[in-house]
C-alpha cells in the first residue's frame, strides 16, 4: 500500500496517517476491515505452525498472517506453492526451518516429486510418512509401502493422460479455491474490501483543523466505556484533516448503525453528529484510506515557505528535520529592511508595543543579514545570538551567516515541486566563510528529482538513462505519456530496440557544440547557445546573444532550430535605445525574461523593469554627430576612442553628445559602451557611406563605362593665379559657424580659412558652405560668375558715382547676360552675340537706361553712359566670353583666332552697335564722361580705361582666361581711336564676320571700329590668356591700370 | 573540407547591359554576387567556370533581364570535428575569438586545456600556460571544431584547443617536427 499522505506529514509518524481507535498503533495503513478483524480475534500469528487445519481454515485467518509484508502478485502462484511445501516440511521436521527455507529455491526440480507426493496425500488415507517413519521397522509400514508402491504401479498404468489432466485439474482447482480465499501470505486486496456485510463509514462533520482532536476524544471515550454497558459499539473512527486536505471538517467512523454513531459522539467537543452525517459508499471506503506519501526531507533539502506572506514562495534549505518530522529548522535568506519603513507614528498599544500593520508596498528584496544595518535603527532589537559572532538575534528571529534561521511547521512549507532554480540555490551556496562555493548539488538534485516529472520530455529529444538497469542507455524519445517515456535506443546493445522507462531515471543528452536553447524555469529562460561544457546534468552554454557563459540544467534544454531568442520583452528589444527619465538615456545590454539590463550614458549599468522605462526612443537614421576633429560621423560608422582604452566599436545609437558603440568582440554589456563624441574620431573612410536607391544606372550602365576619361560633367573652368576668394568677406551659411562674418584669409580650391568677425579664431570651410557679401554693400555676389561679379562691381562703380542706382545696374547686368549666354553651350560665338545683342547688349545697358527710370537712366543721361555701355559691352563679352571659357576645348570660339575675334570682335562692336547711336558716342563719350567722373580718380591716359578699368576688373577678378582677352579688347579699342590703327591691320579679316550681324544691329559706321578695336586684343588674348598681357598687349597707355589690376583688384575696389 | 559545387544563381541584367558582350556582363555580376558569399551551410570561395547560361528572360515590370547561370564553384564547408587553422582575433577571460578564413570561431576556456590559464595583466591579455604556449590577439591556433551556427550572411563556430596537437603552434605540432625544428634551430 503506498505513500504519501495529504496531510503532509511523513510516514512513520503515528500522527501522520489517520488516527483511529485502532489498538495496535502499528497498523497504520490497514483498511477498515482489517481493523475490525483483528480487534474480533487477536489470534497470534504464531500459531499458524502448529495449525494442522485443513487449508480452508487457513483461508479465514490468513489475513492474520500478512502483516503489513507486501508480496508481490506477479509471484503469487509460486508463494503459494511454496507456501504449502513449507507448511508440509514444517511437519517433517518442525525444528529444522532453516533447511525448509533453502529448499524453496529447488522447487521447480521437486515438482515430480511433489505431485507424486501430492498425489500419495489425495489416494492413500492420511497417514503421514513422516509418521510413518517413526512406526517400528517392517509391519504396517512395510505393509503399507508395498500397497503404495503396488497403488502407484497401478495407477501409473491404468491412469490415461485424460485422467491425469483430471487429477492435474483437480489439484490445481482447489489450490485455486485456497488461493482466491487467501492463503496466508498474499490476500487479492479485492477480496479485503469491504462488503455490505461490513460496517459502514459515515462521515461526521467536525470543527475544520480539530479533527485529530476529536479521534483523540473519541479513542479516550472508547477506553473510559470499556468493559461497560455503555460499551461503544463503533468499529473504528479516523480523520483525514490537514489544510490542503478535501476530507478536511470531517471525520469519519465505523460502525454497524448510524445510532451507534450518535450516541458515542454525542457530548463530544467539534463533532456535530447531529448534522447530517453522510453515508460512505462501499467502493469508495478504501479511497479514504489511501495513503500519499510525503517526500521524506532531509537535511539539505530545499523547500518553500508558504507563510509568513512577507517570504511566500521564497526558496528555503532544510537544516535539521525533529524526530517526528513535523517540525524542521530551516534557513532562508531574509528579507529586511531594518525598519526603514517603518510607520513612525503608529498607534501604540497598552503595553507602548507598535501594533503591527501590514507593511504596505513591495516585500524587501532578499538579502542576507547585515548587523550594521540592523544597528542603525533598531540596535535595540539586535542581540548576539549564541553560536558565535556570526550569529544574531533580531527581532525575535536567529540570523546565522546572514541567513535566517527559524522552526517552522511542515504545513506551513511546500515540498511537492519546489523546483529551485540555480540562482536562487546559489545564494545559498557561497555561505562559505572562505567564499569557496559549497553547492551541495546532491540535495539540489535530490529536490530536482522531484520535480522531473514536470520535466517536458519532447518526442524527438535525444535522451539518455542514469539510473536503474539501463544506465548509459541514450535513444531518442519516440512518444510520451505521462511519466513514462518511450524511446528508440541509438547506441549500445539494445540499439534499434524501443524501451519503455520512466522518466525520473532520464536526462537529455546534449553535446559539445549542439546549439541549445533555455526552455525551463530558469531566469535564461530563451536564451540560446551552444554548449561548451556539460558535467553531469549540468550543461554550460555559451549565448548567442553577448557572449556570455550560462550554466543550466539539462533538463532545461532543448535542440534549438532557431538561431537566436527573442532577444525582446514587450517592445525592448536588445540595443534599443530607451528614456529612463528625462535627462537619462541608456541602452538595452541585456534582456531577461522579466527585467532589462541597460547601460546609460554615464556608462552605468542597472537592471530595471519595463515599467520603469519611460519610453523607448527610436532609432534616428540619420543622425549626425562630429568627432574631434569635426568630421562628420553617423550610424553604423565604426569609430575610435582617442585616449582611454582606444575602444573601437560600430556606432548603434547617437544621443546628443553621447555615443553608444558596440563591439561584438567585447563580452560586457554585450559589447556595448558608451562615450561622448569629442572622444572618438573616426575610422572610416569619409563619403564611403552612400545610400544608393535603386540600381546605380551609371555604374550599370557599359555606354558610360566604355571611355571613362571623357566621363562626368565638364570640370569647372581653372582659374589661376591667387584665389579670388582671399580677402572677401563671407558668411558662413552651414554648419557649427552659420551665420558668422568673416574675411577670407586663405584659400585653396576647395577649402577656405575664414577669420571669423565675431570670435578671433579662424576655421577651415569649404567654399561651398560661404557666401561672399560685398564689403560695403554687403550683397551677396559669386566670386566665381563674372556676371556676378561684374554686378558687384556694378553695384559699385555706380556708387562712386553717385548717381546710379547700385542694385538694378548690378544685377542686371550680372544676371542675365551670362545666363543666355552660358546656357548654350555649343554656339559661344553665337551665344555671345545672340545674347549681346538680345540681351547683354540691349538689356541692362537700354533697357534699363532707356526704359526704366531705375539706377541707370540718370546714369545714361548724366553721360554716365560710358560706363553703360560698358556694362553694355561688358555683359555681353561676358555671356560671350564665358561659354568658351567654359568649354575649354574647340568651343573656345572666343579663344581660337577667328572665331574669337568675330566673337569678341563683335561684341564691343556690338556694345556699341546695339546702343547705335550710344555705341559711336560711347568711346566719344567716353572720354569726356569718364573724365567728368573719374577725372578725379584716374589719369587721364586711363580715362578711357576708367570704364576700361572698371572692365578690367571683371576680367581680373574673374581671372578667367577669355573673359580679359576680350574684355580688353573692346574697352581699348573702343575708346583709342588711334590705338586700335596698329592693329586695324588684322581687324578686317575678322572684321567681315561681325559685319553681318552688326548690320542687322545697324551699327555699321560703328562696325568697323569695334572689330578692329577687337582684333587688337584678340592677339594680345593669344598670347596669353591672362587680362594683363592684353592690356598690356593693347596699350603702351593702359598698362597702368592693367598691371593694376593684376596686382589686386580688391585694393582698387576699395579705394573707388 | 573543401568542395567542388555545380551551383546555380539566377543573375538580373539592367537594360542598359543588353548588347554583345551581354554574357560576359552575366558572368562578371555572377562573380560579383556570389564570390565570397555564405549560403549558411558553406563558403563560396571562388567560381571556377560557368557550364551554361540561360537565355535571358525579362522580368514583367522592371525590365531587367534574368539568367539562370550554372557554374562550378569551390565551396568550404565547415564540419563539426574539423580541426582548422586560425588567426585569434580577441581573447578575453571567457575563451577567445579566432578567424579561421571567412569563419568567427570562438573557443571557450572551457575547451581550453586546464594549464593554459588566462592572464589578464599581461598585454595584450593572454591564455599562456607560463611556458611555450601563448595564445594572444594574432597568434595562430589550430582548432578543431565542435559546433557550427548558420547566421544571416555567415556563420558561427564553437571550437575546442582541449587536445592532442591543438592550440599554439608550439602545441600543434607533433614532436617530431618540434625536433625537426630543433635541429634547424
Amino acid at each position: 500500500m503506498a505513500s504519501l499522505s495529504e496531510d503532509g506529514s511523513p510516514p512513520g509518524s503515528p500522527a501522520s496517517d489517520g488516527s483511529g481507535t485502532m489498538p495496535s498503533p502499528g497498523r497504520v495503513d490497514g483498511s477498515p476491515a482489517i481493523a475490525r478483524r483483528q480487534s474480533e480475534d487477536g489470534v497470534d500469528a504464531g500459531n499458524d505452525d502448529e495449525d494442522e487445519e485443513p487449508e480452508e481454515e487457513g483461508e479465514e485467518i490468513a489475513p492474520r498472517e500478512d502483516d503489513d509484508d507486501e508480496e508481490d502478485e506477479d509471484d503469487e502462484e509460486e508463494e503459494i506453492t511454496g507456501h504449502r511445501r513449507k507448511r508440509r516440511r514444517e511437519r517433517r521436521n518442525q525444528f529444522l526451518d532453516v533447511e525448509a527455507e533453502v529448499d524453496e529455491d529447488e522447487d521447480e526440480n521437486e515438482d515430480d516429486e511433489d505431485e507424486l507426493n501430492e498425489l500419495k496425500d489425495n489416494f492413500i488415507a492420511d497417514t503421514h510418512p513422516d509418521d510413518l517413519a517413526d512406526l517400528p521397522v517392517g509391519g504396517q509400514t512395510d505393509d503399507r509401502r508395498h500397497r503404495e508402491l503396488d497403488r502407484r504401479r497401478e495407477m501409473e498404468a491404468s491412469m490415461d493422460a485424460e485422467k491425469q489432466a483430471e487429477i492435474l485439474r483437480q489439484r490445481y482447482a482447489r489450490n485455486r479455491t485456497g488461493r482466491a480465499l487467501g492463503d496466508s501470505a498474499v490476500v487479492p486486496k479485492r477480496l479485503l474490501l469491504p462488503s455490505v456485510d461490513d460496517p459502514s463509514i459515515w462521515a461526521v462533520r467536525c470543527k475544520e483543523g480539530k479533527e485529530r482532536e476529536a479521534v483523540f476524544a473519541i479513542m479516550k471515550r472508547i477506553e473510559e466505556r470499556m468493559g461497560t454497558k455503555e460499551e461503544l459499539a463503533i468499529t473504528s473512527a479516523f480523520e483525514r484533516g490537514g489544510t490542503q486536505s478535501t476530507m478536511k471538517g470531517f471525520i469519519y467512523v465505523e460502525a454497524q448503525r448510524q445510532a451507534d454513531i450518535m450516541v458515542a459522539l454525542t457530548d463530544l467537543m467539534n463533532v456535530y453528529p447531529r448534522t447530517k452525517m453522510m453515508l460512505v459508499e462501499i467502493k469508495e471506503m478504501p479511497d479514504l484510506l489511501r495513503v500519499t506519501k510525503t517526500p521524506a526531507l532531509e537535511p539539505g533539502a530545499y523547500v518553500r515557505l508558504k507563510r509568513p506572506p512577507k517570504y511566500a514562495g521564497d526558496l528555503a534549505q532544510v537544516i535539521d528535520v525533529t524526530d517526528t518530522g513535523l517540525e524542521l529548522r530551516v534557513r532562508f535568506v531574509p528579507r529586511l529592511d531594518y525598519g526603514l519603513h517603518e510607520d513612525v507614528n503608529a498607534p501604540t498599544d497598552a503595553f507602548g508595543a507598535k501594533r503591527k500593520r501590514p507593511v504596505a508596498g513591495p516585500r524587501p528584496p532578499q538579502r542576507l543579514f547585515s548587523e550594521v544595518e540592523a544597528r542603525k535603527r533598531h540596535s535595540k532589537l539586535l542581540g548576539g545570538g549564541t553560536a558565535g559572532a556570526k550569529s544574531w538575534n533580531y527581532a525575535g528571529d536567529e540570523y546565522v551567516n546572514g541567513y535566517c534561521e527559524k522552526e517552522v511547521k511542515l504545513q506551513t512549507l511546500i515540498v511537492k515541486d519546489v523546483n529551485p532554480t540555480l540562482e536562487e540555490v546559489t545564494r545559498f551556496a557561497s555561505g562559505a566563510e572562505d567564499g569557496t562555493e559549497n553547492l551541495d548539488l546532491n540535495a539540489l538534485a535530490a529536490s530536482l528529482k522531484a520535480s522531473t516529472a514536470n520535466a517536458s520530455y519532447l518526442p524527438g529529444d535525444i535522451i539518455e538513462v542514469y539510473e536503474g538497469e539501463q544506465k548509459g542507455v541514450m535513444g531518442k524519445a519516440i512518444s510520451v505519456q505521462a511519466d513514462i517515456v518511450t524511446m528508440a535506443v541509438s547506441e549500445g546493445d539494445l540499439k534499434g530496440q524501443t524501451i519503455e522507462v520512466p522518466v525520473k531515471g532520464l536526462r537529455k543528452r546534449f553535446r559539445n557544440g549542439d546549439h541549445v536553447k533555455v526552455i525551463g524555469g530558469s531566469r535564461f529562460r530563451d536564451e540560446v547557445g551552444m554548449v561548451v561544457k556539460i558535467s553531469e546534468d549540468r550543461v554550460t552554454l555559451l549565448s548567442d546573444h553577448g557572449n556570455t557563459e550560462i550554466t543550466v540544467f539539462s533538463k532545461d534544454l532543448r535542440e534549438a532550430s532557431d538561431s537566436g531568442g527573442s532577444g525582446s520583452l514587450g517592445k525592448f528589444e536588445l540595443w534599443d535605445l530607451v528614456q529612463l527619465d528625462p535627462s537619462t538615456v541608456a541602452c538595452i545590454v541585456k534582456v531577461d525574461r522579466e527585467s532589462l539590463v541597460v547601460l546609460d550614458q554615464n556608462n552605468q549599468t542597472r537592471t530595471v523593469m519595463p515599467s520603469q522605462i519611460s519610453n523607448k526612443l527610436e532609432k534616428r537614421r540619420h543622425a549626425v554627430a562630429t568627432d574631434r576633429n569635426g568630421n562628420e560621423i553617423r550610424l553604423d560608422e565604426t569609430v575610435k576612442e582617442n585616449g582611454g582604452e582606444a575602444r573601437s566599436g560600430k556606432i548603434i545609437h547617437i544621443h546628443r553628445a553621447y555615443l553608444f558603440l558596440r563591439n561584438p568582440s567585447q563580452n560586457e554589456n554585450a559589447g556595448v559602451f558608451v562615450t561622448r563624441t569629442t572622444a572618438v574620431s573616426s575610422v572610416a573612410a569619409k563619403g564611403a557611406v552612400t545610400a544608393s536607391t535603386g540600381p546605380d544606372l551609371t555604374s550599370m550602365n557599359p555606354a558610360m563605362k566604355r571611355n571613362p576619361a571623357t566621363g562626368g560633367d565638364m570640370p569647372p573652368p581653372k582659374s589661376f593665379g591667387r584665389d579670388r576668394s582671399i580677402g572677401q568677406t563671407v558668411t558662413i551659411r552651414k554648419g557649427p559657424y552659420k551665420g558668422l562674418l568673416g574675411i577670407v584669409k586663405e584659400a585653396n580650391e576647395t577649402d577656405a580659412r575664414v577669420e571669423l568677425h565675431t570670435k578671433n579664431k579662424t576655421v577651415n570651410i569649404s567654399k561651398n558652405d560661404l557666401a561672399f557679401k560685398d564689403k560695403l554693400t554687403g550683397q551677396e555676389f559669386n566670386p566665381n560668375s563674372r556676371g556676378g561679379f561684374g554686378g558687384g562691381r556694378g553695384g559699385a562703380t555706380p556708387r562712386g558715382r553717385g548717381g546710379l542706382g547700385s542694385a538694378t545696374p548690378g544685377g542686371w547686368d550680372g544676371g542675365r547676360t551670362p545666363g543666355a549666354g552660358g546656357g548654350v553651350e555649343r554656339t559661344p560665338a553665337w551665344g555671345a552675340r545672340t545674347p549681346a545683342v538680345a540681351n547683354g547688349g540691349r538689356t541692362p545697358a537700354w533697357k534699363s537706361s532707356g526704359d526704366n527710370a531705375g539706377g541707370r537712366t540718370p546714369g545714361w543721361a548724366d553721360g554716365s553712359r560710358t560706363v553703360n555701355p560698358y556694362d553694355g559691352s561688358r555683359t555681353s563679352y561676358g555671356g560671350g566670353n564665358r561659354t568658351p571659357a567654359w568649354s575649354s576645348g574647340a568651343k573656345t570660339p572666343a579663344y581660337g583666332m577667328s572665331d574669337a575675334f568675330a566673337a569678341g570682335s563683335k561684341t564691343p562692336g556690338y556694345g556699341g552697335g546695339s546702343n547705335d547711336t550710344w555705341g559711336a558716342k560711347t568711346p566719344a563719350y567716353q572720354q569726356p564722361t569718364s573724365n567728368d567722373n573719374w577725372g578725379s580718380n584716374q589719369q587721364q591716359s586711363n580715362n578711357g580705361w576708367g570704364a576700361g578699368s572698371y572692365d578690367a576688373p571683371t576680367p581680373g577678378v574673374n581671372m578667367s582666361a577669355p573673359t580679359p582677352a576680350a574684355m580688353n579688347a573692346p574697352t581699348p579699342g573702343a575708346y583709342s581711336a588711334p590705338t586700335p590703327a596698329p592693329y586695324n591691320a588684322p581687324t578686317p579679316a575678322a572684321a567681315p564676320t561681325p559685319a553681318p550681324g552688326w548690320g542687322g544691329g545697324g551699327g555699321g559706321g560703328w562696325g568697323a571700329p569695334t572689330p578692329q578695336a577687337m582684333d587688337a586684343p584678340t592677339p594680345g588674348a593669344q598670347q596669353g590668356y591672362y587680362a594683363a598681357p592684353t592690356p598690356g598687349a593693347y596699350g603702351a597707355m593702359p598698362e597702368t591700370p592693367a598691371a593694376n589690376w593684376q596686382d589686386d583688384n580688391q585694393p582698387r575696389y576699395t579705394d573707388n | 573540407m573543401f568542395f567542388v559545387l555545380s551551383l546555380t544563381h539566377q543573375v538580373t541584367l539592367h537594360p542598359s547591359y543588353f548588347g554583345r558582350n551581354m554574357h560576359e556582363l552575366v558572368t562578371g555580376k555572377l562573380l560579383k554576387d556570389v564570390e565570397g558569399t555564405c549560403t549558411g551551410r558553406y563558403f563560396i570561395i571562388t567560381i571556377m567556370d560557368t557550364v551554361d547560361i540561360s537565355e535571358g528572360r525579362i522580368l514583367p515590370g522592371s525590365g531587367l533581364a534574368e539568367f539562370t547561370v550554372h557554374y562550378r564553384a569551390v565551396v568550404w564547408r565547415p564540419f563539426k570535428g574539423e580541426t582548422v587553422d586560425a588567426i585569434v582575433t580577441s581573447v578575453n577571460a571567457v575563451g577567445f575569438f579566432a578567424d579561421a578564413g571567412p569563419l568567427p570561431l570562438f573557443v571557450s576556456s572551457h575547451l581550453i586545456p586546464t594549464d593554459i590559464k588566462f592572464d589578464p595583466n599581461a598585454t595584450p591579455p593572454q591564455f599562456t600556460n607560463n611556458e611555450d604556449s601563448v595564445i594572444e590577439v594574432g597568434t595562430h591556433v589550430r582548432v578543431k571544431l565542435i559546433g557550427t551556427r548558420a547566421e544571416v550572411g555567415g556563420m558561427y563556430a564553437i571550437a575546442s584547443i582541449r587536445e592532442d596537437y591543438l592550440g599554439s603552434p608550439a602545441n600543434a605540432l607533433p614532436d617530431v617536427y618540434k625536433a625537426g625544428h630543433e635541429q634547424l634551430d
